[in-house]
């Protein structure tokens, strides 16, 4: 199938939400290997999307609020099969996945007793301190290997003194960063 | 704390990010900071455990839920998680209008970035927690390494830190 072709066939409700539940909840990394992951399936394996369909789902979902992965399932879902395979698509890439994250939850929060599980769990908050930088540094990486490093410095820097130095709230930030945003061209 | 508050904070949150901990600020500042309902040892664990399972990053704002206010606030939290996923629902009704539109992208750059500085602000308290001795700073440098620096899942490394955690104390009787 080509690129600009439609799509194959209409693929049945329980099929799609069979493959979210797969994707969505046996997947670990976020959302990218997620979405690759259902790429394979739905344009490669069983061509319910096409390519054009499939990139314009990805493009808008990085510029969607919130979870980009949840955004994703909805666009596609909503292609293949409409607004309630939409709906399904976030209950079954999400819904078991929040079950172990509660159950996580309450481990960690249960480890207080146990010198062994209190060690371990400080181990485990270590890590995370260095993944929270990392997530920081894979926002600020495209940019930078794009050239526009004035930007992201300008705008993280900012950021953090208005964050730090001056107290002002994330939202009256971003704020300033949509007005920022609007406002700075780049050289042609 | 009344959950419809909770879900408008934490959607507060979500709808203001675009990645995964890129509510974390915003979280931190509104339960943390300002209305006290967390401990900033809470919100730390709720993002361990949000980044302990598989699925999307963003899950740990159930895990977020989940500490404030037990399973109705977990509840809240998977859908203040969910809800801005629909918001692509009329993007995609207007993308061939305006998704080249160079202002628009540049507008999102921006507030990417900035989320970034926010990130690395959130950081902060976190680290002074956490990072209490030599061993838990390396951790977090290692950590930090290999997240950004490979593609290791970070599953791994959680499942890792714990195994040493537990090791080291064991040595330590």
């Amino acid at each position: 199938m080509s690129k600009t072709e439609a799509p194959e066939s209409r693929p049945s409700f329980w099929s799609i939400f069979l493959i979210f539940l797969k994707a969505g909840n046996l997947t670990f990394g976020g959302g990218d290997p997620t979405m690759a992951i259902l790429q394979r399936e739905f344009c490669e394996r069983r061509h319910w999307l096409t390519a054009e369909q499939y990139s314009l789902a990805y493009s808008l979902a990085r510029v969607t609020p919130g979870t980009n992965v949840l955004a994703f399932c909805v666009a596609v879902a909503r292609m293949m099969h409409g607004a309630l395979a939409a709906v399904a698509s976030v209950i079954a890439a999400s819904g078991p996945s929040a079950v172990l994250v509660v159950w996580l939850t309450v481990f960690y929060q249960n480890s207080s007793g146990n010198p062994v599980a209190m060690l371990a769990v400080s181990a485990v908050l270590s890590a995370v301190v260095g993944m929270m930088l990392a997530a920081a540094v894979s926002l600020l990486r495209p940019h930078v290997k794009a050239g526009k490093w004035q930007r992201a410095a300008v705008f993280c820097a900012s950021t953090i003194i208005l964050r730090e130095g001056f107290n002002l709230s994330p939202v009256q930030i971003l704020a300033l960063a949509v007005l920022g945003g609007a406002l700075w061209k780049e050289r042609a | 704390m009344k959950l419809v508050l909770l879900y408008f904070l934490l959607l507060k949150a979500t709808i203001t990010s675009f990645s995964g901990l890129g509510s974390l600020p915003m979280i931190h500042s509104d339960l943390v900071i300002k209305h006290r309902i967390l401990t900033e040892r809470q919100l730390h664990t709720a993002v361990a455990a949000g980044r302990s399972g598989p699925g999307p990053i963003g899950l740990y704002v159930v895990a977020v839920g989940y500490a404030a206010a037990g399973v109705p606030g977990a509840i809240a939290g998977w859908l203040a998680m969910v809800t801005p996923a629909f918001l692509i629902l009329p993007l995609l009704r207007y993308a061939s209008q305006y998704a080249e539109d160079p202002r628009l992208k540049r507008v999102i750059q921006a507030v990417v970035l900035s989320s970034a500085g926010l990130l690395l602000s959130a950081t902060i308290p976190f680290a002074r927690e956490a990072l209490e001795h030599w061993w838990t700073a390396s951790l977090a440098l290692i950590s930090f390494l290999l997240t950004a620096g490979t593609r290791i899942d970070s599953a791994w490394v959680i499942l890792a830190s714990a195994f040493l955690g537990a090791i080291s104390a064991l040595l330590m009787r």
